[in-house]
C-alpha cells in the first residue's frame, strides 16, 4: 500500500503490523483530541448542507416559508399588519428555532439505524464526541434558522424596537432554550427504534408546544382548554419574554420563568440522553 | 502461542435465549479466521464482543493481547470493523467519509486527506469519490465501508458478512482486498455464511451453529471429517453396464446422482483403477470421471446436522 504516514500510530505501518499485534498503542487521548474530534463531527453534520444544494434551499426556505405565512399573510388578515408582525415575528423566531432541535435526535436516530453509530464507537475516540458534535452542529445550524427568519421578518416590515443589548439577549435566552428542548431531542433519538418513530414523538412534542402557545394568539383570546393549557405552556412564556425583549416591551417574570424552565429541562435531560447514549456505546 | 485474538467460553444472552453458549475461538496473528454459520448462529454477537460494542455475560475474550472488557480503549486501537450493514454516512461523500475517520483518528488534514485518496484508488472508488455514499451501488458502498475500517491501518479486521448480498464481481473484489489485507500481515476475523468464501479465505474455520462451536479445522480437515472421498464417473451410454461394474468393483451400491452421474465411496484408491479398466474392456466410455473430496457445503451439512439444512444459503 502506498499510504501517507499516520500520526496516529507510527509505529504500526504496514511493515511492521505483524509483529506489533501485541504492543499497546500510547494512549491517552486528551480533552484537545477530544474537542478535536467533536468539531470534526460537528464538521460532518455540516457538511450534507453544503454537498446538497437542494437541503440548503430547503433548510433556508423553511423560514423565510414561516415568515411569509404568518407575518405576511396572517398579518394581511389580521387588517392591522403592522401591529400582527410585532406580535407574530417573536412568535415565528420561537417556532422556527424550537422545530429545529428536531434533527438533534432524527440524526442521531439515523445513525444508530444505520450503523455508523457503532463505527464511532469501535474506533478509539472519546465517548462524548458524536454526542457533542451534534449538539454543537445543531445549535450553528438553529442560530443561523433564526438568523435568516429574523432578516426575512425584518424584510416583512418588523422593526426591532429594543435596545440592541436587549434585543440580543432575547435572541440568547431563545437559543438557550431551543438547547436545552435539544437534550429532550438527543433523548428521544437515542432511545427510538427508527427515524420514523423518532420524528412522529418529536413532533407529538413540538406540536401542541409551540403552536398551544402565546407565540401565535394570546392566550386570553382562546377558548377553555386551550387557554389554560396556553397558559401553562412554558413556551409562552419564552415566545413572551422574547417579544419583549425585541419590541422593547416590559418583560415582567418571563425571562426567569424561561430561564428556570430551560435549567429544568437541561437538568433532567442531559442525564437522560447521556445516560442512554452510555447504554448505546456501552 | 500469542494470538491475535482469543476467546474462552462467549456467553452471550438474549433474555433467557443464548445467542452465544460458550464458545472458544483463536487467531494466529496474520491469519484468516471464518466463522461459518447459519444465520442467527451467533456470529455477529461474538464479532459485536470482539470489537468492544457489546459485553459477553460470560466468558473473556483477549484483542491483541487486551481483554475486550477491561481495556476496551485499547482494542479499538487496533482495530477495524466493517459490518454486513455497510455504516457509512449517507450524506457525505466517499472521500469525505474517508477524510472523516482519519480527522477522528488524529490525522492531520493533510496526511487525512492523503490516505482518503490512496484507499479510494485502492478500492476502485474514485470516479465515485466526490458522490454522496448514498447513492453508491451496493459493492461500492461495502468497499466504502470496508476503506472506512482500514483507515487507521489497523492490525486486526473484524468482517461481518462482508459479501452478503453481492453480486459475483464485487464479492471477488473484497476477496482480493482481504487477501491483500493479510498479505500486509493483518489477522482478519470473517463471519460467512457461503462455504465457499470461507474455503477461500480463511486459514482455519469454527463452524458455530445454536451459539456453540460444531467443529474447527482448516478447511481441508473440515472436509475430510465429512466423510469419505468419492469416486464419480458419468457414463455416455450402457448406464446399467456402469453400474453394475461399479458396484461389482468396489462392492458398494452405487449413489445415482443427476444426469446419469455415478458416485461410489472411495475406501480404496486402487478401486478407480480398476473401474476404469473393466469400463474400458466392457466398452462404456466416459463423458466425465473424477475422484471427489467432499465439499464444504457437504461437510457442513454433516457436521451441523439436518437441523440447519434449511438455513445454510
Amino acid at each position: 500500500m502506498t499510504a501517507a504516514p499516520v500520526t496516529r500510530s507510527p509505529r504500526r505501518t504496514d511493515d511492521v503490523r505483524g509483529e506489533n499485534v501485541m504492543t499497546a498503542m500510547p494512549s491517552t487521548y486528551g480533552r484537545r483530541s477530544a474537542l478535536a474530534q467533536g468539531m470534526t463531527l460537528a464538521w460532518r453534520s455540516l457538511v450534507p448542507l453544503r454537498n446538497e444544494p437542494g437541503r440548503l434551499v430547503q433548510f433556508l426556505l423553511q423560514p423565510i416559508f414561516m415568515v411569509v405565512v404568518f407575518v405576511l399573510m396572517f398579518g394581511a388578515m389580521s387588517g392591522d399588519p403592522e401591529h400582527a408582525a410585532r406580535y407574530l415575528m417573536p412568535g415565528v423566531l420561537t417556532q422556527v428555532a424550537l422545530i429545529s432541535t428536531n434533527t438533534t435526535g432524527m440524526n442521531l436516530a439515523e445513525d444508530i439505524v444505520n450503523g455508523v453509530f457503532d463505527r464511532f464507537r469501535s474506533m478509539p475516540i472519546a465517548r462524548s464526541a458524536p454526542l457533542a458534535g451534534r449538539v454543537t452542529a445543531d445549535a450553528l445550524t438553529t442560530a443561523v434558522t433564526i438568523s435568516v427568519a429574523l432578516l426575512a421578518g425584518i424584510a416583512a416590515g418588523f422593526r426591532i424596537t429594543a435596545t440592541p443589548l436587549e434585543a440580543l439577549g432575547g435572541l440568547t435566552l431563545l437559543l438557550v432554550f431551543t438547547l436545552a428542548l435539544s437534550w429532550v431531542s438527543a433523548w428521544l433519538g437515542l432511545k427510538a427504534r427508527s427515524v420514523a418513530s423518532m420524528q412522529g414523538t418529536a413532533t407529538a412534542v413540538l406540536l401542541p408546544l409551540t403552536f398551544g402557545s402565546s407565540a401565535f394568539i394570546p392566550p386570553a383570546n382562546l377558548p377553555g382548554v386551550l387557554r389554560w393549557w396556553s397558559s401553562v405552556n412554558p413556551v409562552s412564556h419564552l415566545a413572551d419574554a422574547v417579544r419583549a425583549l425585541l419590541t422593547g416591551a416590559p418583560v415582567g417574570a418571563h425571562v426567569w420563568v424561561t430561564l428556570a424552565w430551560a435549567a429544568a429541562v437541561t437538568a433532567c435531560f442531559v442525564p437522560l440522553a447521556v445516560r442512554a447514549y452510555t447504554r448505546r456505546i456501552r | 502461542m500469542t494470538y491475535a485474538i482469543e476467546a474462552h467460553g462467549l456467553v452471550k444472552r438474549y433474555g433467557d435465549k443464548a445467542a452465544l453458549a460458550g464458545i472458544d475461538l483463536a487467531a494466529p496473528p496474520g491469519s484468516v479466521l471464518g466463522v461459518l454459520g447459519p444465520n442467527g448462529a451467533g456470529k455477529t454477537t461474538a464479532v459485536r464482543i470482539l470489537a468492544t460494542l457489546m459485553s459477553p455475560d460470560g466468558g473473556r475474550a483477549m484483542v491483541g493481547g487486551h481483554d475486550v472488557v477491561k481495556a476496551p480503549a485499547e482494542v479499538r486501537k487496533l482495530i477495524g470493523l466493517t459490518g454486513q450493514y455497510a455504516s457509512v454516512d449517507e450524506k457525505l461523500t466517499g472521500r469525505q467519509n474517508l477524510v472523516m475517520i482519519g480527522r477522528l483518528l488524529g490525522m492531520s488534514r493533510t496526511t487525512a486527506r492523503s490516505r482518503a485518496a490512496a484507499l479510494l484508488a485502492e478500492f476502485g472508488l474514485e470516479d465515485a469519490a466526490d458522490r454522496a455514499a448514498g447513492s453508491y451501488s451496493g459493492g461500492m458502498r461495502r468497499r466504502l465501508d470496508l476503506a472506512a475500517s482500514l483507515v487507521g491501518r489497523p492490525s486486526i479486521i473484524f468482517m461481518d458478512e462482508p459479501t452478503t448480498g453481492l453480486d459475483p464481481r464485487a464479492r471477488a473484489d473484497l476477496w482480493r482486498i482481504v487477501h491483500e489485507q493479510v498479505a500486509g500481515g493483518a489477522t482478519v476475523l470473517l463471519t460467512t455464511q457461503y462455504l465457499e468464501e470461507a474455503d477461500q479465505l480463511a486459514d482455519e474455520i469454527v463452524l458455530i451453529d445454536h451459539g456453540l462451536v460444531a467443529a474447527r479445522g482448516t478447511p481441508r480437515e473440515l472436509k475430510a471429517r465429512a466423510g469419505d472421498r468419492r469416486l464419480e464417473i458419468r457414463p455416455e451410454r450402457d448406464a446399467e453396464k456402469a453400474e453394475l461394474i461399479l458396484a461389482e468393483v468396489s462392492g458398494l451400491a452405487p449413489h445415482r446422482g443427476e444426469d446419469g452421474l455415478l458416485s461410489v465411496p472411495l475406501l480404496d484408491p486402487a478401486v478407480s483403477h480398476a473401474v476404469f479398466r473393466r469400463l474400458e474392456e466392457a466398452d462404456v466410455p466416459l463423458s466425465e470421471h473424477a475422484v471427489r473430496r467432499p465439499t464444504l457445503d457437504e461437510a457442513f451439512l454433516a457436521l451441523t446436522g439436518a437441523a440447519t439444512t434449511g438455513r445454510t444459503r
